[in-house]
């Protein structure tokens, strides 16, 4: 079986088109996170004078880990008598050498407060409001308990369970991190590159009147159907692999940081309510395995519509127009509180912040399941049916239909 | 080794492909002769069981092929109709493949196919990619995977359609090679494929066996059937209209007709030896 998967590895992916693209999208990818850094960094050229940057990395050094009294105090200190001058915009604006940025006062204060004051801040605070929500939910609790509100009641102290001891107790730099977790373009990449490299998984084989051939040889049946599958998921995950990596190496280096990697995701004020407690590092990696599992049952999708056709340009076009309809499907719905529809849509498994981002619930058999353990579930069962789709048909008529056709040529 | 056809029928849409087919084959070439659509592949799919039927049954050695299970593909070599293989693997690799799905060991499949490459003339190509190979190399290429496993019976469907004459030959010389204690199973519509190398033919029209056996025993059939006629530009017209002709040539002005028909067309007509196209536009 592995020789089977290996040959169907090589017969289908390593093609030099395929190279030729993923080196292409690799290079696009990274053009892609320099315009974001390029255009939101406040770091960047395009945004503010280069000793801003070497200016943060200094103050790094002394207010960068550990939150504590002595820092927010000599933090303050830095940027109170900022504030006060620039409080009623009086100050004088002229450029102002001796300043910390090297520009005026204005600039400094700036720097101080988007860097430094107001990260520290919802730090600093986010243990209080953590304890709000998990007081709120305990008080939802009791009035639920006291209605005969189960549903609710369980809901509740999921929030409390995820909720309890939360507290950001490190300062660090996060910039990179607020803007990885929003990149999408190179998801979208992938998944062009799965539509073009899978498309020919199973119509090569009609294409080139192999499947007749295929089917007198011990192996040529259910077997071969297997190692395709499990040689598209192999490129899948390795074409996922190589992208995230990408990914996160350009948007490490191109922010000019490795740090943050043990700071808690609800660390980034997008997701102040997120319904994980895991570190920015492991969400790094959870979020690339979701996004390749999502990436995986468009995979099988763009299989399954590939069974249906010889000409691999119309299930091209086909699978393009699925696709596309699910991205589609994904915006309408995003921002709605309609979830069943929004997790029912593998899609959100490849832009799957917005599964992470706060916490949302599904009603199953009364026990409320958190939606991406749901959207998850339901990808399973997509991908489970696809699979089954695909074996079915390419067995019953994707195979047969080819004697058929000859038979019918007879005629 | 023996291989049993017995009342094979298959119909799509209420029109038979093929129709209580039953027939006897031995170790040796046996061609199965019919025009486009007489029902060839039909038959050959139903054999190698990628298409199944509506009735009859396929024995070998008094086995039916239905209780064998993936045995039976133990039994068989197949050589589909046009087929392109991977473009982008070398032949030797491609052969590697076909290794795999046959279940062959490692080392007993890379020392077969060095043989067979060597056999049919192509160790140097063996690191060819498929797409750079001609049409006669690639067939040849086809026939190799064919005999991988050492088949007892090899199944050819239209094997030389689209190689040039000498492509062709080679071709057909190299079935003769590998007849030898097995059974190749060559359907074609060409009639010269099977005329020299076929110990038997069958002649399939419209889904039936018109008619089975050596190519001698049915061109002695045509015995006082084939007629040379010598004719004039009016004739000619009459003639044409009137009989099956087999072939016609113009010679110093006058025009060679050879006709096929159970009374002597002409009171100048020479009865001629058959050859197996005359028997193939017989029965057509």
């Amino acid at each position: 079986m592995i020789k089977l998967i290996v040959f169907e590895f090589q017969k289908h992916f390593l093609k030099p088109s395929i190279i030729v693209a993923v080196l292409l999208f690799s290079i696009l990818s990274i053009a892609k996170i320099h315009s974001i850094q390029n255009a939101n960094s406040l770091f960047s050229s395009s945004n503010t004078t280069p000793t801003w940057k070497g200016l943060y990395w200094n103050l790094y050094e002394e207010f960068g880990g550990p939150i504590t009294n002595e820092k927010i105090e000599k933090l303050m200190a830095i940027y109170r008598p900022l504030e006060n001058q620039t409080a009623d915009r009086t100050a004088s604006s002229d450029h102002n050498p001796d300043s910390y940025t090297g520009g005026n006062i204005y600039m400094d204060r700036n720097f101080f407060m988007w860097n430094y004051v107001n990260p520290m801040k919802y730090a600093y605070d986010y243990k209080i409001y953590a304890n709000q929500v998990v007081s709120a939910a305990e008080s939802n609790m009791d009035f639920f308990e006291s209605i005969g509100n189960t549903y609710e009641y369980k809901k509740n102290a999921v929030i409390k369970e995820r909720f309890q001891e939360r507290s950001i107790t490190i300062f660090s730099y996060k910039e990179m991190y607020h803007y990885y977790v929003q990149y999408d373009f190179s998801a979208f990449l992938v998944l062009l590159i799965c539509l073009y490299s899978l498309m020919h998984v199973f119509i090569s084989e009609k294409e080139t009147d192999m499947e007749m051939l295929l089917l007198t040889t011990k192996s040529g049946n259910n077997k071969t159907v297997f190692a395709k599958l499990i040689a598209s998921a192999v490129f899948v995950y390795m074409l996922c692999s190589w992208f995230w990596i990408v990914d996160f190496v350009a948007f490490s280096l191109l922010f000019g940081s490795f740090e943050s990697a043990s700071t808690p995701l609800y660390a980034l004020e997008d997701f102040v309510n997120s319904s994980i407690n895991v570190s920015l590092s492991q969400y790094a990696l959870l979020s690339g395995l979701i996004k390749t599992f999502g990436i995986f049952v468009f995979s099988l999708l763009f299989l399954l519509v590939s069974c249906f056709f010889k000409n691999a340009l119309v299930a091209f076009i086909v699978s393009l127009s699925f696709m596309i309809s699910l991205i589609f499907m994904n915006e309408v719905y995003m921002g709605s509180g309609r979830t069943l529809l929004k997790i029912i849509n593998p899609f959100v498994l490849v832009v799957n912040r917005e599964l992470f981002r706060k916490m949302e619930f599904v009603d199953l058999f009364g026990y409320p399941m958190i939606h991406y353990m749901a959207a998850i579930l339901l990808a399973v069962a997509w991908g489970l049916l696809l699979t089954l789709g695909i074996t079915v048909f390419v067995k019953k008529n994707g195979l047969s239909k080819g004697a058929k056709r000859h038979a019918i040529m007879d005629l | 080794m023996k291989v049993m056809f017995s009342n094979i029928s298959k119909q799509y849409k209420g029109k038979y492909a093929l129709k209580d087919f039953s027939a006897k084959l031995e170790n040796g070439v046996c061609g199965i002769l019919g025009a486009n659509g007489a029902g060839k592949t039909t038959l050959i799919n139903i054999f190698v069981g990628i298409l199944k039927s509506d009735n009859g049954h396929v024995y070998i050695n008094d086995k039916d092929t239905k209780s064998m299970g993936k045995h039976f593909l133990s039994h068989i070599g197949y050589l589909p109709q046009y087929p392109q293989f991977y473009k982008n693997f070398e032949v030797i690799d491609f052969l590697r493949y076909m290794c795999v799905l046959k279940d062959i060991p490692k080392k007993q499949g890379e020392k077969r196919a060095k043989e067979l490459l060597e056999v049919v003339n192509l160790s140097d190509a063996c690191n060819k990619k498929i797409g750079a190979l001609s049409g006669g190399m690639r067939q040849r290429v086809g026939i190799v995977q064919a005999m991988l496993n050492d088949p007892n019976i090899l199944i050819l469907d239209e094997p030389t359609a689209g190689l040039d004459p000498q492509e062709r030959i080679r071709f057909r010389n190299l079935i003769a090679q590998f007849s030898e204690n097995r059974i190749v199973l060559l359907a074609t519509h060409i009639v010269s494929d099977i005329e020299y190398i076929a110990n038997q033919v069958l002649l399939l029209k419209e889904g039936r066996l018109m008619k089975q056996g050596s190519p001698q025993v049915l061109i002695d059939g045509l015995k006082e059937k084939v007629w040379m006629v010598t004719a004039t530009n009016e004739k000619m017209v009459e003639t044409l209209q009137q009989y099956k002709i087999s072939n016609m040539m113009r010679d110093h002005g006058k025009i060679h007709i050879r006709v096929i028909h159970e009374e002597k067309p002409d009171a100048h007509a020479v009865n001629v030896q058959a050859n197996l196209e005359d028997v193939f536009l017989y029965y057509f």
